[in-house]
């Protein structure tokens, strides 16, 4: 029996709904009683406010703070001390008339350095870690879900097809492509006609079981571990042109193991759930069983993760300006000011200490956002609160 | 009863590869639905009772279990051979599942109201308005109270009937043709599984659709039961109505399971057991796979696999030796 009318003609009055919270707001609400995890969001816009102010005020021909401007006679200067005003150009005073964080060993000022550098760091802090964390859920989820499923020989036969058109589709002639695509079409059919059981023979080699999903890709998260990741991202950067965004993609290619192997774990108990099996039996797809449903319940030892990765991904940065492979001096970055501020840790341990205590809040900030947003995917947890 | 079968599952064989061998779950399994009606598959653990219902929805995962052989007809259409697009456009739909664990479920990452929404937007394009009032009926249906309170409630704070009775509201929000409930009271107490039993009653006779209720719950089954599968070791070994089962059960084991019921017994006696245990399913004696525990064993049982007898009207059951017996 199909819902009669009578149903579609009852209103919300009838039950004296509540005002609609959309989950968004429901999100926002839990978010304010959190008071930990507001607070990271605080201090986190904050900082990303600081960062986008900072980009404004540093760039352009005649920046209100210069932060490659070179004073020689100012070098070392302790925060807060203000400049010498007989032996500077009218041009070279700060505009605040004070070093408010110092300068560092060219007399440069670390106030506006810190302010353009606080752009990068964000950005390679976070698109790095999310990219980290996009990548590891997915591949994760697929072999924790899929896990025993093979992969037969006729899929990895049309995948290297495909590779094959899209790798070398510039350079290739007509006919060749013509050639692949007939038999990715013979290899497509031949398996659709082996999956109903209504073709034997030769074929049946395609529809042969190579590896499971699980195996492949826990394999591949193993592979990528044994790389020094450090050295892969310098062999990649130095085949890419230099550029910020090359270096955040690079970083983040080579950190989601991690996430991955968490997201995994957590799959293998959850797939055996009933809530899992209940989803499939009435009728919700296997894409929206996975991402919907099993995501939010596997993500809390990722974004606790995720949030080491950002302070992680910033030193990496770092690591890479130093060798000369990440943003090109003079543009300051929190890793670089850091690094270079090594040098003159007992003369000049501001140098080290802001940087250092920057990175360290926006890790917390991070952290405590982190946390709040795993008790509010996770209504259990949150009657802590 | 004159309507055609809404669903008929013929000679369905589930088999799973296993380190000892092929285990035969469900060896060649045959029984019917009809619309509006309940029907009851009854049998002691691990006799594929769960097995060939799963199989039904395709949510058995392959392998390690295997369709062996059989049918599925569902509305004429064979679900076997369905492709999982339009598996998935049957569940849930036409056909939905009330599993037995209510306390695992529910999602518990999402609120009751959100998980019923999905249900209904999944198979029908409705405005979320339009849902959301569909899903205030449906808890009102199935005896939630105050619903437009506990739409937005997550599974944890709602009690195991609740969450049963949220299960039967998923099942129904799409307004299926069958609902097949695997030992749905199970994991409830004794006055929950009333209320539960009843609930199902109550609904049918609203709605109309029919019931596929797995359990081995004798008493469950003869409250709500309109026929019976009696099932043992992956074969079903007697059918019929609900009277002609407890009244006159015509194979040994229904009539064993029938005695050991501490209800026929006078008070002080030892319950009555039947001898032995349950074959493993990867090595099942040949023949009559209930001989080595039968009380009315005959040599010929140990080779030859029994035929379905028939005992007037519709009662069937495998076992030629009674069927002698009450024909002489």
């Amino acid at each position: 029996m199909k819902d009669s009318a009578s149903e579609h003609t009852l209103s919300g009055e009838t039950f004296g709904l509540p005002p609609q919270q959309t989950r968004l707001e429901e999100f926002w609400s839990q978010l304010r009683k959190n008071r930990l995890a507001f607070a990271g969001l605080v201090i986190f816009g904050f900082f990303f406010l600081v960062a986008v102010v900072g980009m404004l005020l540093t760039t352009g021909t005649s920046p209100v703070l210069d932060p490659s401007l070179v004073r020689l006679q100012e070098k070392l200067r302790p925060p807060l001390s203000g400049p010498n005003l007989e032996s500077l150009l009218p041009e070279e005073v700060p505009p605040l008339r004070v070093y408010l964080l110092g300068t560092d060993e060219l007399g440069r000022d670390v106030f506006a350095r810190m302010l353009q550098g606080a752009w990068v760091s964000l950005t390679v802090g976070f698109v790095a870690v999310g990219l980290a964390v996009i990548i590891g859920v997915f591949l994760g989820g697929l072999s924790g879900y899929y896990g025993q499923n093979s992969i037969r020989v006729g899929q990895v036969i049309l995948v290297l097809l495909a590779l094959w058109v899209v790798l070398g589709w510039s350079g290739m002639s007509g006919v060749y492509l013509v050639v692949l695509a007939a038999a990715a079409v013979v290899v497509l059919a031949s398996m659709v006609l082996l999956h109903r059981g209504k073709s034997h023979g030769p074929f049946a080699v395609l529809d042969a079981q190579l590896i499971s999903v699980d195996a492949l890709i826990t394999s591949l998260i193993d592979i990528m571990l044994c790389f020094p990741s450090f050295f892969l991202i310098l062999t990649v950067v130095a085949l890419l042109p230099a550029s910020i965004y090359n270096i955040m993609i690079v970083i983040g290619l080579t950190s989601w193991m991690g996430a991955a192997r968490f997201v995994r774990a957590e799959f293998l108990s959850l797939r055996e759930q009933d809530f899992v099996t209940a989803a499939r039996a009435l009728g919700i797809s296997d894409w929206r069983i996975i991402f919907r449903h099993m995501v939010p319940n596997a993500i809390a030892p990722v974004l606790v993760s995720a949030t080491i990765g950002i302070a992680g991904a910033i030193l990496t940065e770092a690591g890479l300006s130093f060798l000369g492979f990440g943003v090109p001096p003079p543009h300051a970055t929190w890793g670089n000011i850091l690094s270079d501020g090594k040098n003159y840790l007992f003369d000049a341990p501001w140098l080290t200490i802001i940087p250092g205590l920057a990175i360290l809040v926006v890790v917390l900030s991070f952290n405590l956002f982190g946390e709040g947003l795993r008790d509010i995917l996770n209504p259990k947890l949150r009657e802590r609160h | 009863m004159t309507s055609d079968p809404l669903l008929i599952v013929n000679d369905l064989k589930v088999y799973f590869d296993t380190e000892q061998g092929v285990s035969k779950a469900v060896d060649g399994v045959s029984y019917m639905v009809r619309p509006g009606e309940t029907v009851c598959l009854v049998g002691e653990s691990g006799c594929g009772k769960t097995v060939s219902a799963l199989s039904i929805l395709g949510l058995l995962p392959q392998p390690p279990a295997q369709i062996a052989g059989g049918e599925v007809l569902f509305k004429g259409r064979n679900l076997l051979e369905l492709a999982e697009e339009d598996l998935q456009s049957v569940r849930g739909r036409e056909i939905s599942m009330v599993f037995q664990e209510p306390m695992t479920s529910l999602n518990p990452v999402f609120t009751i109201g959100y998980q019923i929404e999905e249900v209904i937007t999944n198979h029908e394009g409705v405005s979320h308005k339009e849902a959301e009032i569909r899903i205030l009926k449906l808890l009102q249906d199935v005896g939630i109270p105050s619903p437009k309170e506990r739409i937005h409630d997550y599974p944890h704070s709602l009690s195991g009937g609740q969450r049963q009775r949220v299960m039967i509201a998923m099942a129904l929000a799409c307004s299926p043709d069958l609902v097949i409930a695997d030992e749905p009271t199970t994991a409830l107490d004794v006055t929950i599984q009333a209320q539960i039993l009843n609930l199902f009653r109550e609904l049918q006779e609203k709605r109309g659709m029919a019931i596929l209720q797995i359990t081995h719950d004798l008493s469950v089954v003869a409250g709500i039961a309109d026929r019976i599968y009696v099932m043992y070791a992956g074969i079903v070994v007697e059918e019929g109505s609900v009277w002609q089962i407890f009244r006159d059960p015509s194979h040994p084991y229904t009539m064993g399971l029938l005695e050991s019921l501490p209800g026929r017994r006078e008070k002080g006696q030892e319950l009555a057991t039947i001898p032995g245990t349950v074959p493993d399913p990867t090595m099942k004696p040949s023949g009559c796979p209930f001989h080595p525990r039968c009380s009315y064993f005959q040599e010929s049982c140990r080779d030859q696999f029994p035929p379905m007898c028939n005992f007037g009207d519709d009662h069937l059951a495998r076992c030629p030796v009674i069927h002698a017996e009450r024909i002489a």
